[in-house]
């Protein structure tokens, strides 16, 4: 009898095992849904201009520190929005990274929406203004469960949609 | 408050016990060897792992065929060897859990065994990360959606610019060399830190089991065995990266907290991971245990003889140079920070023997709360109370059948662990006529509170340990009720009943 109990336990220490691995099945994406993943890092432009320095200006400087320029470090925030038609998807304003803001803004945004035809639009302004420094827009089908990869080319500084 | 927790913890655990105590005799209850159990179950996945590293192939397109190449063509084996890496990974975290969950209502995690449970946090964390690794290998559409969501919780810490969940959202920005990287994290650098990481774990620890009985092994090995073929562990589709995946057969023993990702957000899943493991951490002192007096070392009556050091299952009692001028070369000392007042170096003290006549009982090393001398006076105190057959019951302090031995009119004599009962403590009781038998009613099932009480006793009495019980006592007069026949009974009454009838003529 103790025989049979052990081999039950086993038996229920396997199936639990076996059916915790693999059930129960999860969702990640309904069938009428697709993903834009807007992904990209950029460098705004810096807030400030170079400026040569006067010669009075160096001469107040130690030696080793006379450079002919001054290039304050601050860069602009990154301004992007994305659209479907008249939709926001998203928008935001990307502050550049580093203690003196001096690095890059980077955005990784993970959108859902339903699959069909989507007239996108994707714009973003690293200057600082009021308007879109860069644009895009494209209409596009996507299929249930496609994802669609929306990138800034920054050797090209133009959109990339794939 | 905590100590409610405990006790609620102990019912639900006790309810899985009965089942297991009927399959199973108590050397060979899984539940006695959990942490054993984990440790070979890390055997098989390492063991089934070199397999499946021979035909790995580190590279976008590689990876997942090699692994299907192993699951279709050489199901046989490679198959069988996927399934069992897959299936003793899951059960190990099952084990894992019913560790932590055991150790934790048997207040086994406070005082000196901070260590055990502290060092444990990042082991859990090292385990779940390489298997997270694995899944990422085999480079399937669960593995896509793997890659992704860990990257979403990499890139929430803030020492990151690029995002790294952008390198999974594109064929063309994917590279063989990742595949490089992950597996030398999943093959050789976590394994290193497992390792490491149970070395740690046990460091402490005299003695430490890392393999369970072989029957057990045998039995487990042959239910993923078993499972391996009748249900063997199979790839989604090949991943595809401009494709985001449906429906997935997520492993909920490892990917558990993923979809909460989608839920809540990347932020708040850290806040839960790292929340919950700050409060595992910090459990031990909250609140901090009221600590016992440590086992007191009498010079007078020490001989070095190095038993309480052979015994003690916390590393707690070592031998130094001698200090008093007598000629032993040495003398136990008692590391107060270690000991956990269990009592075991009592019970293994050749000079803690109640016939003692002359002088007070005063053993080499003692516990100053529950001393030798006590005991001795319990057992008379006990013995006083005349029934026909008369028995005394010795109980451990944490041993929830005590108060219902109490209740059904029988009076215990209170050990803190049943380690700490010298055989010569039986010997007085049924030699002097305290007693016509002796009970003891160890920790359930024999899982000691302690580590080895339970054993040490067996071993004693069985006259197969120092200090060993005398030839002249009769042994069917002593019963362990952790042991069979009396472990058949459903509780402490009917074995004590059970046993007084068995003493009548």
């Amino acid at each position: 009898m103790k025989r049979v109990a052990e081999i039950a336990m086993y038996t229920a220490f396997a199936a639990f095992v076996g059916l915790l691995s693999v059930w129960p099945p999860y969702t990640n994406l309904d069938d009428d849904r697709a993903i834009i993943s807007l992904v990209f890092s950029h460098a705004g432009k810096r807030v400030s201009e170079c400026r040569q320095l006067t010669q009075e200006e160096l001469n107040e400087l130690p030696p080793n520190m006379r450079t002919m320029n001054d290039c304050p470090r601050e860069r602009h925030p990154v301004r992007v929005e994305l659209r479907s038609g008249t939709e926001i998807l998203y928008e935001a304003t990307l502050l550049p990274s580093g203690i003196w803001a001096d690095g890059k803004a980077s955005i990784y945004r993970r959108i859902e929406v339903p699959s069909g035809t989507h007239k996108l639009f994707v714009g973003m302004n690293d200057s600082g203004g009021a308007d879109f420094d860069y644009e895009k827009s494209l209409t596009m089908d996507l299929a249930p469960r496609r994802n669609l990869l929306v990138q800034f080319d920054g050797q090209t500084s133009e959109f990339l949609i794939r | 408050m905590i100590a409610k927790v405990h006790r609620l913890g102990r019912t639900l655990f006790g309810a899985l016990r009965v089942p297991m105590a009927r399959a199973f005799a108590s050397a060979e209850n899984p539940l006695n060897h959990i942490g054993a159990l984990t440790v070979f179950f890390l055997w098989i996945v390492l063991v089934s792992g070199i397999w499946l590293l021979l035909f790995f192939r580190t590279s976008v397109s590689g990876a997942f065929e090699s692994v299907e190449y192993l699951t279709r063509e050489q199901w046989y084996l490679g198959g069988i060897m996927r399934s069992l890496h897959r299936y003793a990974s899951d059960a190990a975290i099952v084990t894992i859990f019913l560790h932590m969950v055991k150790e934790f209502v048997f207040n086994r995690y406070r005082g000196p065994r901070w260590y055990s449970w502290v060092t444990g946090v990042p082991l859990v964390w090292i385990v779940f990360i390489l298997g997270i690794t694995g899944y990422w290998l085999v480079w399937d559409e669960l593995a896509q959606y793997v890659a992704i969501n860990s990257a979403e919780l990499i890139d929430r810490i803030p020492i990151f610019t690029d995002s790294m969940a952008g390198n999974f959202l594109s064929d063309e920005l994917l590279s063989d060399r990742f595949f490089t990287l992950m597996a030398f994290l999943h093959l050789i650098g976590l394994p290193i830190f497992i390792v490491f990481g149970i070395w740690m774990h046990i460091f402490r620890l005299t003695g430490p089991r890392i393999n369970p009985p072989r029957r057990m092994m045998a039995g487990t090995l042959l239910a993923m065995l078993i499972l391996s073929a009748v249900y063997p562990a199979a790839s989604h589709e090949q991943a595809n990266l401009a494709m985001a995946p449906e429906v997935l057969r997520l492993d909920w023993f490892y990917l558990h907290v993923y979809p909460l990702i989608r839920i809540w957000s990347p932020g708040w899943v850290w806040v839960l991971l790292v929340g919950v493991s700050s409060i595992i951490v910090i459990m031990p002192w909250a609140p901090r245990q009221k600590k016992e007096p440590p086992a007191l070392v009498t010079l007078d009556y020490c001989n070095g003889c190095e038993r309480c050091v052979d015994d003690c299952p916390f590393g707690a009692v070592e031998m130094v140079a001698r200090t008093d001028g007598t000629n032993y070369s040495h003398q136990a000392s008692v590391d107060p920070d270690l000991c956990v007042s269990c009592g075991i170096c009592v019970g293994a003290c050749p000079t803690a023997t109640p016939f003692r006549s002359q002088g007070a009982l005063l053993p080499g090393i003692d516990l100053p709360d529950r001393s030798a001398a006590k005991l001795r006076d319990d057992i008379i105190a006990a013995g006083a109370e005349k029934s026909s057959p008369h028995v005394i019951v010795f109980g451990c302090r944490d041993d929830a059948q005590l108060k219902a031995i109490e209740k059904a009119g029988h009076r215990v004599v209170q050990v803190n662990c049943m380690g700490q009962l010298p055989p010569s403590y039986i010997d007085f009781a049924l030699s002097r006529g305290h007693a016509d038998g002796v009970m003891l009613l160890g920790c359930q099932d024999g899982d000691c509170s302690y580590r080895f009480g339970a054993e040490w006793t067996e071993q004693r009495i069985a006259r197969q340990r120092d200090p060993m019980l005398r030839g002249r006592v009769d042994v069917s007069r002593v019963a362990l009720g952790w042991q069979a026949p009396w472990a058949d009974n459903a509780n402490a009454v009917q074995k004590f009943d059970a046993f007084v009838e068995s003493l009548k003529p």
